[in-house]
């Protein structure tokens, strides 16, 4: 048996589906799409069941991955019972996807959940009516203090059944669907769709694409805005009739004060920089432990097998490269995720979104685009991939950029360890300043040459919640999974292929070809090169190769402050690693990749001379 | 005969025919016509020469299948144009009939088409959007043109791509929204249907609304 979860984004899917499933949860890319769609299994008296929860959308009728992925999903019947989740504060809103769910005939169960907050608000729901209604089964859930979860996979499994409820369409649209159904005998779902452009059947999509035409002509309208139209009302009458509304207990709106410029724009920034700092500084802590520990307990009795010479290399860059992902994932990508999930279960990022919006249409983006940003800092490559929430091939253009020049984790340990530590911290957020000046300088001049247009922010604001602590840490784990499982073998494999490289001297003949430049443009040792070149596949292999050729982990005392600031900066701003070529190529094709990856290369030649010539 | 007289007959018998459920004799068709019994008795006689009516041995008059489908059709016009006059263009019943009298036998098939399409959904105020037809030039009031804790009614949504996502949020015609933040570049958080939506500029721009009674 198979249940699948089905709900708008933010109802507390994911609360009930880790309250079902517990640890164990799988993630799979659903085939073609970027989507995530977790998995997990659940038992009831000694059987197991298997959970899916679908990714959060607020139509079927749409056509981003995860309305795609959710209608294809039902269209197959690949569940053997849905348990669509509604909001009960929002129960009319949310009425509108179960009304289209309903129509798709597939045994279902329904979950009111946020009684609580209901309660809270005032509004009192009659459960026996709504399920009268509907035709199906209706339980109120309080999923966050665990009321009546305990209650829903009996129900899913005892008395699923299809939902009887069906919205009155306008009279032309329902004249359409009785005449497509007896021409075409085709089921009254996918006519629906059909009329709105949705199907794979060219008979179908014919024939009901030429009555859409009529219709629309008729209403002056879109059929797609007609039935959306009717679905609200219905389902509008539908909640009117089981919501009673009373005296809510009002709280304080914590909204007056995040959601205006001021105070506002502080408090984003103050939010962002915290988190960025705290970040940092555990990190460092972690990867301190976690580097030493490495190089005592695995990397150093290693060395000293005495294997081959050949054997050794291979060994030690597999080993190199295992350290130095455990490195940054753990102590810096993980602390990110963990501060990531908790800016976005607590509702925050919308509002962020929200108040970047002016800033980011200056450069061509609006606000939503303010999540792959910050991403970004994280890690690139997650950030690359969540370009996708933008909607216009423009926008996710320009943000893919832009996110290949945030400084992410291997790069903050690049200034860190370079910079911060042998120049001076304040000069360590100097390459901050550089690199954001050189971002909003790109920005700009890339929102005036990318072809194409702009969408704008359409985005719901999340009420704001206490985020759960086994949901975040939930979260950032399936998210440093993804992680892992991208970015590591990349590294392995490049750590491999490099010290190969090394062993039949190809880098010492690369050393010698780009020396002239390394020495008299960037004003570097000729073994810097080298190091920029590693950085290609990792960001802070730049840092730990230089420290290799020069000989010694005490920088100050072969380089110049100078020089070490142009490498640190060259090497931030200069070409994104493999593993984000890799994805940009994936998401948004060969041309991007190579695009961002000359730009960035050379503006990060370029402000490398810059300095260098301006600091002689 | 007179085209116009032709046409009146077979209307007036249609209807008679459709309201009594039996055929109508001279003296009613005479009198639902306002004319005397001859002139129509002469009618009639040429119309079952043509073969529209069959003039029966009983005095009745029943309509033959084309007679039938003329009849009808003029019925039809009469009605959509008394409706025009009256309903539109807010003419009385009676004049407005009167008139419809007259213009039926000269209106064609194609206008009489496009006015029963334009009543049955006249042109609203937010079709001005879907530009092409563009007979609306109005400039009508958008989300950006009002200020925080302002109530409002949706009127519509201009440009299509944007719609899908704002219907799904409940953003139709009809519904109530409340302003709850709008900030210096006009960017809005309204709540619609209990739930807080942000919006950038220029899609607020783009929602049609008035305000609330």
């Amino acid at each position: 048996m198979r249940f699948a979860l089905i709900g708008n984004p933010g109802v507390g899917k994911s609360t009930i589906f880790n309250q079902l499933t517990g640890l164990g949860v799988e993630v799979n890319r659903y085939p073609g799409t970027a989507v995530a769609l977790e998995t997990g299994n659940v038992c009831y008296k000694k059987e197991k069941f298997e959970v899916i929860n679908l990714p959060g959308i607020y139509s079927l009728d749409g056509n981003t991955d995860e309305e795609v992925l959710v209608r294809d999903f039902l269209l197959k019947g690949d569940a053997d019972a849905l348990i669509a989740v509604l909001d009960a504060p929002r129960l009319e809103r949310n009425l509108y996807l179960l009304l289209q769910v309903s129509e798709f005939e597939l045994p279902m169960i329904m979950i009111v959940n946020k009684m609580d907050e209901a309660e809270r608000l005032g509004l009192s729901l009659d459960i026996g009516r709504l399920s009268g209604q509907l035709g199906v089964d209706v339980i109120g859930v309080a999923a966050l203090q665990g009321r009546n979860v305990d209650r829903i996979v009996p129900a899913a499994l005892g008395t699923a059944r299809p939902a009887t409820v069906r919205t009155p369409y306008d009279h032309h649209i329902e004249a359409a669907l009785t005449s497509l159904e007896k021409t075409l005998s085709t089921p009254r779902h996918k006519n629906l769709l059909a009329l709105q452009g949705m199907s794979q059947d060219p008979l179908l999509i014919d024939t009901a694409g030429s009555i859409a035409r009529e219709i629309e002509q008729r209403h002056r309208m879109s059929v797609h805005q007609i039935i959306a139209t009717n679905r609200h009302n219905y389902a509008r009458t539908l909640a009117s009739d089981v919501v009673a509304i009373g005296e809510s207990k009002r709280s304080f709106d914590v909204d007056s004060l995040l959601t205006r410029t001021m105070p506002g724009i502080p408090i984003l920034v103050a939010t962002l920089g915290f988190m960025l700092l705290s970040v940092f500084v555990i990190g460092s802590w972690m990867e301190r432990i976690i580097v030493s520990a490495f190089t005592n307990g695995v990397i150093t009795p290693f060395a000293s097998l005495g294997l081959p010479p050949l054997a050794t290399q291979v060994g030690l860059s597999l080993l190199v490269a295992l350290q130095a992902g455990l490195g940054i994932a753990f102590p810096f990508v993980f602390t990110f995720y963990v501060g990531l999930s908790l800016l976005e279960d607590s509702g925050y990022m919308t509002r962020a979104a929200f108040l970047a919006d002016r800033a980011m249409h200056r450069i061509g983006l609006h606000g939503e685009a303010i999540i792959p940003m910050v991403i970004g800092f994280g890690c690139t490559v997650p950030a690359v991939m969540s370009v996708r929430i933008l909607k216009t091939r423009r926008e996710q253009t320009i943000a893919a950029f832009l996110i290949t020049m945030v400084p992410c984790s291997a790069r903050t340990v690049v200034i860190a360890g370079i910079v911060a530590a042998f120049v001076g911290i304040l000069w360590a957020f100097s390459i901050y300043l550089i690199v954001f000046v050189l971002i909003v300088v790109s920005a700009l001049f890339l929102s005036r040459i990318t072809p194409g247009e702009q969408f704008g922010m359409i985005v719901e604001m999340t009420p704001l919640r206490c985020p759960q602590a086994r949901l975040v840490l939930a979260k950032s784990w399936l998210r440093i999974k993804e992680f892992l499982f991208i970015a590591m073998p990349v590294l392995v494999i490049t750590s491999i292929a490099l010290g190969l490289f090394q062993y039949f001297g190809i880098i010492d003949a690369f050393q010698a070809i780009v020396e002239p430049l390394t020495t008299s443009l960037l004003g570097l040792p000729a073994y810097a090169s080298t190091a920029l070149l590693f950085g290609i596949f990792r960001k802070e292999l730049a840092f730990e190769t230089l420290a290799v050729l020069a000989g010694t982990a005490d920088l100050g005392s072969v380089m110049n402050g100078v020089q070490l600031y142009t490498f640190a900066i060259i090497s931030v701003l200069f070409v994104p690693c493999v593993s984000t070529i890799a994805v940009l190529y994936r998401n948004l094709g060969a041309r991007i990749a190579v695009l961002a990856s000359l730009y960035s290369l050379g503006l990060g030649i370029f402000i490398g001379a810059l300095i260098n010539f301006l600091m002689k | 005969m007179d085209p116009s007289l032709r046409e009146d007959l077979l209307e007036a018998i249609c209807l008679l025919t459709r309201d009594s459920q039996r055929s109508p004799g001279i003296r009613e068709i005479a009198s639902a016509l306002d004319k005397p019994e001859g002139e129509i008795q002469s009618g009639v006689t040429t119309l079952a020469a043509d073969g529209d009516v069959i003039y029966e041995n009983d005095g009745t008059v029943t309509l033959t299948a084309t007679g039938q489908e003329l009849g009808k059709r003029v019925a039809k016009k009469h009605e959509t144009l008394q409706c025009f006059l009256s309903e539109i263009l807010g003419m009385d019943r009676s004049s407005a009939s009167d008139e419809a009298c007259v213009l039926e036998h000269a209106v064609s098939d194609d206008t009489i088409n496009r006015i029963g399409t334009y009543m049955q959904s006249p042109p609203r105020r937010w079709s001005r959007g879907q530009g092409a037809e563009g007979h609306d030039t109005s400039p009508l009031p958008a989300l950006t043109d009002f200020n925080e804790g302002d109530n409002l009614i949706v009127s519509g949504i201009l440009g299509r791509e944007r719609a899908s996502r704002l219907l799904d949020l409940g953003v139709v015609p009809g519904e109530r929204v409340r302003i709850k933040r709008k900030l210096a570049n006009h960017a809005l958080v309204v709540q619609i249907k209990g739930c807080d939506v942000a919006l950038s500029p220029e899609v607020a721009a783009s929602i049609c609304v008035e305000r609330s009674g």
